[in-house]
């Protein structure tokens, strides 16, 4: 057995109800209309939303409780620390104002709840939630909480109305940078104003939907790329939480190849496209990601750097929650200790006792 | 030089057994050779339309304004477009670089009405006809057509598509890759049935709309070509996932599909994903088979644009894992600027799968003959 | 002014076209390839030197050899377009502007560009062409093949 330490990457984290959302708001915003996380606009069916076990009493909903979580994927799963993802609808609000409030209101309840009351809030790291549709407030919340021992990381949609790449999000990636903190991206839930998940339009079957959209990271990525972002934030670290690494391997061979005689239109991103993931971009590892069987996988997770970008998270509660037991079995040792961990901790700047990897 | 410009426009006896298809090939009208085949009252429109009209570019390839996205070598002489000149294309592309048959993949005049564009995919289909697979400029039987076919009005792409099966030269039927929904959506069922029918293939080239069918990513439009042409293989990821999960193969098995210029290493991944995807939400989309066996018997996926990493060795491997011999289809995209030559495409395929992915799998798909009257001159990429 | 360079690459009809040289001349020694005036500053000649030929190049009034091969996918190199390259220049609109103009030939084909003095590139410089040295003596250009 190995006794690696394990960070769970990604945990949602929820609100018990709408009522208890609203009661950390203040008005005008407590009384106002707003998507809730959970929509019937391209729900799960024939199938959970949720995963089995993770059900709390008095209707609560999965994901809200801090110590049912903390025997979930700490006790029951293992994990020696957890970065928690707040799960909201508000970036993708029409009124960004009333977004930027939900945000804050999440974000507190996030750090009063989770990390600073409780017996596994030692085990708890955050991620705030800013709203990129608001970038003032979005570079004053990040300013107000950087300094907080347990907020590791910043949060933003993978929905946006422009791709990252665009001038009007330098001052997050700069804030992020001072604050020394990393930023992911995740798929907002609810509803809200979006483009089509697909350049196609919508899908057909939710199942095709939750395939397809974690894969939106290629467009941001690459924009951000082409347009710079890495080349002014050399400090900037980006992590999609949602999975899709696999895509980066042929994606970015097609960057590389065809994106080289395009590099004289781009001087403010002089190298060659993936001169810029290394120590830049991180995944979590997503339900249906890598090669579960093949044995190829451990040739394959070296592929473009992916054993040094990959970060096992348990997307609990969602009904797509994996285990360190569903990683591809056929991963070396090191590659194992470096997903379940050693990449995380290296991220986050969290210190783990040292990697022992034992055979007996 | 040690290739004639003109041959003698007559084949001999001898013949040679077909080495290299070359499945992406694009002529274009001469100045003023296309209008005469578009009716009425379109052919005004369209006249009316290009007055004063400049150049409506606006993700633009290297150095556009002298290149014009075209390698700058297949400019004819006479002052027309790259590609308008089926003589020179002959001697650039089948005698020179070596494709024994070019698969011609016109890429219609656009319409900003689907009757527009109805219109316009008929007078291609003409033009095609008329201009490059007549007797005259096919006279080495070299060049193949494709039933461009409007797949934004399903009923009339299928008049499309029946006015032309059966023809001795057209090989395919071609859609454009942008129209929405994507091709799950039974509205297209009437065609995958008229394809089916008839035995043709249905491609699908990448070209160019306008708005949100740019094509539009998700999250807005990127900046420059390379960041929207890179993520263009994006739409094909999807087209794919909307074929298999929205059941166009359980409802036509032998419908065939060809992805032109999309690459192509993406489906390794994509093909875990939707085995994953499928395995675990399999009570909502009730597939017959596992998406990878969708993708192995109904796909395939032409070479160009070859996309390779620092480390060759990890494309022979990606090949090998994806079983590529099952679903390449040599292409060049001559004249354009991303040609890929195909000896060039050759030495990056594992020699074990080449003559399946240069010439086999079209050999099978499109039913072309294993032997072509022979070309004096003629390059051989494979002997 | 076409010679027998000229030949080389551009077929009976006048139209250009990819070739090998039919009858290059020997290598592994000096070769007058043209008159100073021949190529003016910005201007180039292709002469029939090795397998493809190569491209001698007048930029500014320094010469440059290359072969007319694109180790890429093998394009004629020579019959692309030189220019220089593009810097961040935050005084310029837009942010960019062209340095070094003409240092740079770039291929017909796929647009990789490389600097004629170095035969390099910045972006991989594993990945370079052929040159060759060239003088002047007098009225002559002379490259070294």
């Amino acid at each position: 057995m190995s006794d690696t330490p394990v960070i769970d990457a990604s945990v949602g984290v929820f609100f018990a109800s709408d009522k208890d959302l609203r009661g950390h708001l203040a008005e005008p915003f407590a009384s106002r209309g707003y998507p809730h996380t959970d929509v019937s606009w391209f729900a799960p069916v024939a199938g959970p939303r949720y995963t089995p076990g993770s059900e709390l009493p008095k209707r609560a909903h999965p994901g809200s409780d801090p110590v049912a979580t903390g025997k979930a994927v700490l006790d029951e799963q293992g994990a020696d620390i957890a970065v928690l993802h707040p799960m909201t609808a508000a970036s993708t609000f029409p009124d960004w104002h009333l977004g930027t409030a939900v945000l804050a209101a999440t974000n507190r309840m996030l750090v009063e709840r989770w990390l600073d009351d409780g017996p596994y809030a030692d085990r708890y790291r955050g991620t705030i939630r800013v709203n990129p549709n608001d970038i003032d407030s979005a570079v004053a919340e990040i300013e107000k909480w950087a300094d907080h021992p347990r907020v590791v990381q910043i949060g933003i949609p993978m929905q946006s109305q422009a791709p990252y790449g665009r001038a009007q999000f330098r001052p997050l990636w700069r804030a992020a940078c001072e604050a020394g903190l990393p930023v992911a991206v995740h798929i907002e839930m609810g509803t809200g104003t979006r483009f089509s998940p697909t350049p196609s339009g919508i899908t057909r079957t939710y199942a095709h939907l939750a395939a397809y959209q974690p894969l939106t990271f290629v467009w941001h990525l690459f924009n951000m790329i082409a347009e710079g972002v890495f080349e002014s934030f050399p400090d900037l670290k980006i992590v999609w939480t949602d999975g899709g690494a696999d895509l980066l391997t042929p994606m970015s061979w097609r960057f590389d190849t065809f994106g080289r005689p395009h590099l004289e239109q781009t001087p403010w991103a002089p190298r060659i496209p993936s001169d810029y993931l290394p120590e830049h971009v991180f995944f979590v590892q997503g339900m249906a990601d890598g090669p579960p069987e093949a044995d190829f996988a451990a040739e394959w997770l070296d592929f473009t750097g992916k054993a040094d970008m990959l970060m096992f998270g348990s997307a609990y509660p969602s009904w797509q929650h994996t285990t360190p037991d569903s990683l591809p079995s056929a991963w070396t040792a090191q590659q194992r200790a470096k997903v379940l961990g050693g990449n995380a901790a290296r991220l986050y700047g969290i210190e783990l006792p040292s990697v022992t990897v034992s055979t007996t | 030089m040690t290739v004639q410009a003109e041959q003698p426009r007559q084949l001999g006896e001898q013949t040679v057994p077909l080495r290299v298809v070359d499945c992406d090939v694009h002529p274009t009208p001469k100045r003023g050779e296309f209008e005469p085949f578009v009716r009425e009252p379109y052919r005004s429109l369209l006249s009316d339309r290009k007055r004063m009209a400049g150049n409506g570019v606006y993700y633009d390839a290297p150095d556009y304004h002298h290149a014009m996205a075209m390698r700058t070598d297949t400019f004819p002489g006479d002052g027309n477009f790259a590609g308008s000149d089926p003589e020179l294309t002959f001697r650039q592309l089948i005698l020179e670089a070596g494709s024994d048959i070019a698969i011609l993949g016109p890429l219609p005049e656009r319409g900003q009405t689907t009757e527009e564009v109805v219109a316009m995919t008929e007078a291609t289909n003409l033009w095609q006809d008329s201009c490059w697979l007549d007797a005259k400029h096919n006279w080495h039987q070299r060049y193949r057509g494709s039933i461009c076919a409007a797949i934004g009005s399903p009923p009339d792409a299928v008049v499309e598509i029946e006015k032309w099966a059966g023809h001795p030269f057209m090989s395919q039927i071609l859609i454009d890759a942008e129209p929405r929904p994507a091709w799950g959506d039974p509205k297209y069922d009437p065609v995958w049935a008229a394809a089916v029918k008839h035995g043709i293939p249905v491609a699908c080239h990448l070209g160019r709309g306008e708005h949100e069918q740019l094509p539009m990513s998700p999250v807005g439009f990127m900046t420059y070509n390379h960041d929207l042409m890179v993520t263009y293989s994006m739409l094909a990821v999807n087209q794919v996932m909307s074929l298999i999960f929205d059941g166009v193969f359980d409802r036509f098995p032998e419908l065939k599909i060809v992805f032109i210029e999309h690459a192509f290493s993406w489906i390794l991944p994509v093909m875990w994903r939707m085995d994953a995807m499928a395995a675990a939400r399999s009570g909502e989309l009730g597939l017959k088979r596992k998406p990878s066996e969708y993708v192995r018997d109904n796909i395939w996926f032409t070479t160009q644009p070859l996309d390779y990493p620092e480390n060759k060795l990890e494309l022979t491997r990606a090949l090998e894992w994806m079983q590529a011999d099952t679903m390449l289809l040599f292409s060049s995209d001559y004249p354009h600027w991303t040609f890929d030559d195909p000896q060039w495409l050759l030495k990056h395929i594992p020699a074990r799968m080449r003559e399946k992915v240069m010439f086999g799998n079209a050999i099978e798909l499109f039913g072309l003959p294993t032997e072509v009257p022979a070309l004096a001159g003629q390059k051989r990429v494979i002997q | 002014m076409c010679g027998p360079s000229e030949a080389a690459v551009t077929s009976s009809d006048g139209r250009r076209t990819r070739g090998v040289v039919a009858h290059p001349l020997p290598a592994g020694r000096e070769h007058v390839v043209a008159t100073v005036a021949e190529i003016p500053p910005g201007q180039h000649k292709i002469v029939p030197i090795g397998r493809y030929g190569v491209g001698v190049y007048n930029v500014r009034g320094r010469f440059y050899a290359i072969a007319n091969y694109c180790p890429h996918e093998g394009g004629p190199l020579c019959l692309g377009r030189t220019h220089g390259r593009s810097v961040v220049d935050p005084s310029a609109p837009g942010g960019a502007s062209e340095a070094r103009e003409g240092e740079f030939i770039y291929c017909p084909w796929h647009q990789w560009g490389f600097e004629l003095a170095t035969g390099t590139t910045a972006v991989k410089p594993e990945w370079s062409i052929r040159t060759y040295p060239v003088r002047v003596d007098g009225d002559d250009v002379i490259v070294m093949a």
